[in-house]
C-alpha cells in the first residue's frame, strides 16, 4: 500500500506548501509513490492517521503545541518542511525581544486576548524524523527527501556550504562583486540558488554545524559592514540555533 | 612523473563499474551485523588476499568499502559482513538470498602471507575488526601446517555483539588454536572474562622472534593494544594494523582515505606498524 | 624553435582558423570582473588580457560534476557512459595552467589509469600566451616562469601590443598550417613582466621547511580566518580529490551515478560511516591542504603540486593567501633553527 501522506502549516506563510503544488511536471510521478490525505492548500479530505506528516511552520502559541502533539501521535515519520518548521526561521526573530514588548507591538492594547509563545522549531516541541531545510524549500529538495522515504534510504544531508555549489556552477563569488554573502557557513542544497542569480544568501539553509562564527563575523565585517549588520544577517534565519 | 604520452589507449580501465554479485545466503549476525555470501557471475572469481576490501554498491544509494570476511575459495564465492551504521549498510540488511549487489575490487593491499608463513600467528580484533580479520583466521587454518602457533584474542562490548559464534565454538575446542575472549560488560550467563581486549595480553607467552601480530579494531583500541605488546618486547615490524578510513573510490584518486600523504586503499588498509609510525594521522 | 609574428588584429582569425582542428576553448568573460574558459562562438569575444579563469582548465578534462554510469532499479542493471574523443584546442592558456594539466596527468594516470580522463585528453591541443602577473600570481616561486613552454603546442608572447608566436611541437606546426597572416621573424625576449608576488625560498628549499613545520603554529592562526568553504580546493588546478553520489528520478525507477569535485577543507571530508572524523578540525585540514601541495606528492616527484596561479588566495572570502602562509612557515623554521643555534 502506498503511505498516506499529510501536510499540515503551523505558523508561516505557507510559500512552501505552494512550492510543493507548483511540481506540475513532477506531481503524477510522485502520486504513484504516495497517497495524499490531507492537504489543507489543495483538498478537503481528512483522515485519522498518516504514514507522513509533513509540518511547515514554526510552533509560536498554546493552541500550536496541542496541534503538533495531536499530529505526532497520529503520524508514523514526522517531517519538518522549510526553515520555520525546521528551526523556527524568520519567525524566530521575535526571540530576540522580550515577550511583552512584540506582544505590544503586534496587538497594542489588545495584547492580552492573544496567547503567545517564542517561535519555536518543531523539533522543540515533539520529535522530528527528518528534515527539508530552506525558505522555501526547494521542490528538488522535497523530492530527494520523497524518493529517499520511497527508496528506504537516508534522506541527504548536506554537511557542506553553498560555496562548494557556487564553485561547482563557476558562479563568480558576490564578494568580488562587492556583496556581503553568508554562503561560505551556510547548508548547501539549493543548488546555489541565490548567488546564482546575482542574490547574496541569506542563511535560509540554516548554518553549518560548528562553523567558524568568529572567523566568518570578520570576514564579513572586513568587506564592508557593521558588526552590528554581520549578526544581523546571521541571525536572520538562525536566531533559535546560532548564539551571538 | 607519469606523462601522457607514456600512456596508451588500451591502458585505461574503467575504474567505476560494480560487477553484479548474487548473494547466496544471508544470515542476521547480531542486532547490528548481517553476514552475507555472495558470488561472482559467469565463474569468475574474486581473488583476493586476507585482509583486502571491495566497495559494496546499492544502484540509487551509493558506495561503501566493505573487508572481505572470507579466507580465498577459489569457488567465486567469497563473504561479507556488514554493520549497519550508514545510509547503505542500513539499505543492505534488507538484502536476502537471490538479491544483487555491486562490488568493485578487491582492493587495496592485504596481509603480507609471505612474512608470515612459518611463524606464529596472533590475532587481535575489536568489535567488528574480527570481520577483516576472519579472512587471516580462517586463511591459517586451512593452511594449518605452514604456520606455527595462532593465537587470537578477542573482545567485544556485550556478549550480544559478539560474531561469529559457531566459528568461536570451534576455535574454542580445537587443540590448535589458542582462543581467549573477553567483554567490557558482562551480562547474565557470561562466565568469561570481563574487562578490555588489553587485559588478555601481558598473560601471553610469546616467541618473540617467531610472532606476527594482526590488530583490527575501533581506532581508539590500537595505541593501547600497540602499547601493551611493546611492553611484551614485540617489534614494530611484526604488528600489522587494519586501518579503518572513508575509502570512497578505492583506486587512490578520490582522496578521501588520505593518512597524511599515503592513500589507505592503495597502501593499506593493511599496514606494518613500523611504515605507518611516523604518519600522525594514523593512530 | 620556428617564430612568427602575428598582429593583434588577426588574432579572432586564428582562433578562427583553429577551429578547422577542433572545437577551440578560450578565456571569455564572465560577471563583473571574472573569467570561465569556454566554448568559442564568436572568436571576437575571446579575451586574451585576463588574469586568471574562476575555475582552471581542469574541467575540461575532469568535470566538476560527471555522470558515471545510469542505472535502472528495476533490473539492477547499468549502463556505461562513453566519452568520445574529440579534437579540442585550448587556447590562449597560461603557462602555470598549462603545468597544472602535465600534474593532473599524474595524478590521474598513474597507479590506475583513469579512462575517462585519459580519453578527454587525447587530441587536446594548447596554445599558450604570456601574462601580466597580477597581485596574486606566485608561479615563478614555484619553479614556472611566465615563458615556460612546457606541454603547449603553440606559444603567443605579446610583444608591444602584437604577438609572437612560437612553434614548440609539429602538432604546433600542423594547427597553423595555412594560416597566412604569420610573418617569419626572431624571438624577442621581455624583460619588464615581474612578479609582485613571491615566496622567500626557492622552491627546493621547501620540502625541509614543511618537514618540521607539521606542528607549527602558522596553522591555527589561519584556521581562525577559515570559515571552511571549500573554495580554495575548488578553484585549485591540481586538486583532484571527488565525492559519489547516486541521483534518483522522481519515478523511482532509474537513476544515476555521478561524481563531484570534493575539497578537503570540508569538515565532512574524513568522515567514516560510524561518524568517526579522522581530520576534524580546521587545523588539521588546513595542513592537510598545504601538505598535499608542497610535501605528500612533492617528496615523490620532486615538485611543488602548487601552480602559483594564486586562485585559492584571489578568491578566499577571508583573504587568506597561500604565499603568506608558506612565508609564515619558513619565518617560523628561521625562529626555531636560531633557537637552536643559541642553544647550542
Amino acid at each position: 500500500m502506498k503511505p498516506q501522506v499529510a501536510f499540515f502549516d503551523f505558523t508561516s506563510c505557507e510559500g512552501c506548501q505552494l512550492n510543493k503544488l507548483n511540481l506540475e511536471n513532477d506531481l503524477l510521478d510522485i502520486l504513484k509513490h504516495i497517497d495524499i490525505v490531507e492537504f489543507r492548500e489543495a483538498m478537503d479530505d481528512k483522515a485519522d492517521f498518516y504514514d507522513i506528516a509533513f509540518i511547515e511552520g514554526s510552533i509560536s502559541s498554546p493552541s500550536c503545541v496541542e496541534r503538533i502533539h495531536d499530529i505526532r501521535r497520529r503520524c508514523t515519520t514526522l517531517v519538518a518542511i522549510g526553515s520555520c518548521a525546521v528551526n523556527g526561521g524568520v519567525n524566530a526573530m521575535k526571540n530576540l525581544h522580550p515577550i511583552d514588548e512584540v506582544r505590544e507591538t503586534v496587538y497594542g492594547k489588545d495584547k492580552y486576548l492573544f496567547a503567545t509563545l517564542p517561535a519555536m522549531a518543531v523539533s522543540a516541541v515533539v520529535k522530528v524524523d527528518y528534515e527539508v531545510r530552506g525558505c522555501p524549500m526547494t521542490q528538488q529538495d522535497f523530492l530527494k527527501l520523497l524518493i529517499s522515504l520511497v527508496l528506504g534510504k537516508e534522506p541527504p544531508k548536506y554537511g557542506s556550504p553553498v560555496c562548494v555549489e557556487c564553485k561547482l556552477k563557476e558562479n563568480e563569488c558576490l564578494y568580488n562583486r562587492g556583496m556581503v554573502c553568508l554562503g561560505p557557513i551556510t547548508r548547501a542544497g539549493c543548488d546555489a540558488i541565490c548567488p546564482s542569480f546575482g542574490q547574496f544568501c541569506t542563511g535560509c539553509r540554516g548554518l553549518l554545524d560548528n562553523s567558524n562564527l568568529d572567523g566568518m563575523l570578520e570576514l564579513m565585517t572586513s568587506h564592508g559592514i557593521s558588526l552590528d549588520e554581520a549578526k544581523k544577517r546571521m541571525l536572520l534565519y538562525n536566531s533559535n540555533e546560532v548564539q551571538l | 612523473m607519469k606523462r601522457i604520452e607514456d600512456v596508451k589507449l588500451h591502458e585505461a580501465q574503467d575504474l567505476y563499474y560494480p560487477t553484479m554479485c548474487q548473494v547466496t545466503q544471508a544470515r542476521q549476525l547480531t542486532e547490528m551485523e548481517k553476514w552475507y555470501e555472495l558470488e561472482m557471475p559467469d565463474g569468475q572469481d574474486l581473488g583476493h588476499s586476507p585482509g583486502q576490501f571491495v566497495e559494496v554498491s546499492a544502484f540509487g544509494i551509493g558506495e561503501a568499502p566493505i573487508s572481505i570476511s572470507s579466507s580465498p575459495s577459489g569457488t567465486g564465492r567469497f563473504e561479507l559482513c556488514i554493520r549497519q551504521i550508514g545510509t547503505l549498510t542500513n539499505v543492505l540488511k534488507k538484502y536476502e538470498a537471490g538479491d544483487l549487489i555491486g562490488i568493485r575490487g578487491p582492493f587495496g593491499k592485504g596481509y603480507p602471507i609471505e612474512k608470515f608463513l612459518g611463524k606464529d600467528i596472533l590475532i587481535i580484533a575489536g568489535g567488528i575488526g574480527l570481520v577483516p580479520l576472519r579472512s587471516l583466521i580462517n586463511y591459517v587454518l586451512d593452511h594449518r601446517r605452514d604456520f606455527g602457533r595462532l593465537i587470537i584474542l578477542y573482545g567485544a562490548k556485550t556478549p550480544a555483539e559478539l560474531l561469529f559464534k559457531e566459528e568461536i565454538a570451534d576455535w574454542t575446542t580445537r587443540d590448535d588454536v589458542e582462543f581467549y575472549m573477553t567483554v567490557d560488560q558482562g551480562a547474565e550467563n557470561w562466565t568469561g572474562n570481563i574487562g578490555v581486549i588489553t587485559t588478555l595480553i601481558p598473560g601471553l607467552d610469546l616467541n618473540l622472534n617467531a610472532t606476527m601480530a594482526a590488530i583490527t579494531g575501533p581506532p581508539v583500541m590500537y595505541k593501547f593494544v600497540i602499547m601493551s605488546l611493546k611492553s611484551k618486547q614485540l617489534a614494530d615490524d611484526h604488528i600489522y594494523v587494519s586501518l579503518e578510513r572513508r575509502m570512497k573510490c578505492g583506486v587512490g584518486k578520490c582522496g578521501h582515505c588520505q593518512i597524511n600523504g599515503v592513500y589507505c586503499c592503495q597502501d593499506g588498509p593493511v599496514f606494518n606498524y613500523s611504515a605507518i609510525k611516523p604518519l600522525e594521522e594514523a593512530l | 624553435m620556428e617564430c612568427f609574428s602575428l598582429l593583434r588584429k588577426d588574432i579572432p582569425a586564428l582562433i578562427d582558423h583553429l577551429g578547422v582542428f577542433g572545437q577551440v576553448i578560450a578565456p571569455h568573460r564572465k560577471g563583473d570582473a571574472s573569467y570561465s574558459f569556454e566554448t568559442v562562438t564568436d572568436s571576437s569575444k575571446v579575451v586574451l588580457d585576463y588574469n586568471r579563469t574562476l575555475l582552471p582548465l581542469k574541467k575540461n578534462f575532469f568535470p566538476p560534476v560527471e555522470k558515471l554510469m545510469d542505472f535502472s532499479l528495476k533490473d539492477l542493471s547499468y549502463t556505461t557512459v562513453e566519452v568520445p574523443l574529440e579534437p579540442k584546442v585550448f587556447f590562449a592558456v597560461h603557462s602555470y595552467e598549462m603545468q597544472s594539466i602535465l600534474r593532473l596527468d599524474h595524478s590521474m594516470l598513474s597507479g590506475n589509469v583513469e579512462s575517462n580522463y585519459l580519453n578527454r585528453r587525447q587530441k587536446s591541443r594548447f596554445v599558450g600566451i604570456s601574462f601580466i602577473p597580477d597581485e596574486f600570481h606566485f608561479s615563478e616561486s614555484v619553479g614556472i616562469t611566465i615563458e615556460e613552454l612546457e606541454g603547449f603546442d603553440l606559444y603567443l608572447n605579446e610583444v608591444e601590443d602584437d604577438f609572437q608566436v612560437y612553434v614548440i611541437t609539429k602538432k604546433g606546426r600542423s594547427l597553423i598550417q595555412g594560416f597566412n597572416k604569420l610573418r617569419t621573424t626572431e624571438p624577442e625576449i621581455v624583460a619588464e613582466r615581474k612578479f609582485k608576488t613571491k615566496i622567500r625560498y626557492h622552491y627546493n628549499r621547501l620540502p625541509r621547511v614543511f618537514q618540521y613545520a607539521y606542528h607549527a603554529d602558522v596553522w591555527a592562526e589561519v584556521a581562525s580566518r577559515c570559515v571552511g568553504c571549500g573554495s580554495c580546493n575548488l578553484t585549485c588546478p591540481t586538486c583532484f580529490c571527488f565525492d559519489v553520489n547516486d541521483e534518483v528520478t522522481v519515478t523511482a525507477e532509474s537513476g544515476m551515478r555521478e561524481r563531484t569535485w570534493d575539497s578537503c577543507m570540508l569538515v565532512t571530508f574524513a568522515q567514516v560511516a560510524g561518524g568517526e572524523n579522522f581530520r576534524e578540525h580546521t587545523v588539521n585540514r588546513t595542513r592537510h591542504r598545504l601538505y598535499r601541495k608542497f610535501k605528500y606528492i612533492t617528496d615523490e616527484e620532486g615538485l611543488p603540486w602548487c601552480v602559483g596561479c594564486g586562485r585559492c588566495t584571489a578568491f578566499c572570502p577571508a583573504g587568506i593567501s597561500l604565499p603568506e602562509i608558506v612565508n609564515d612557515l619558513i619565518r617560523e623554521d628561521e625562529k626555531a633553527r636560531h633557537h637552536q643555534r643559541v642553544l647550542v
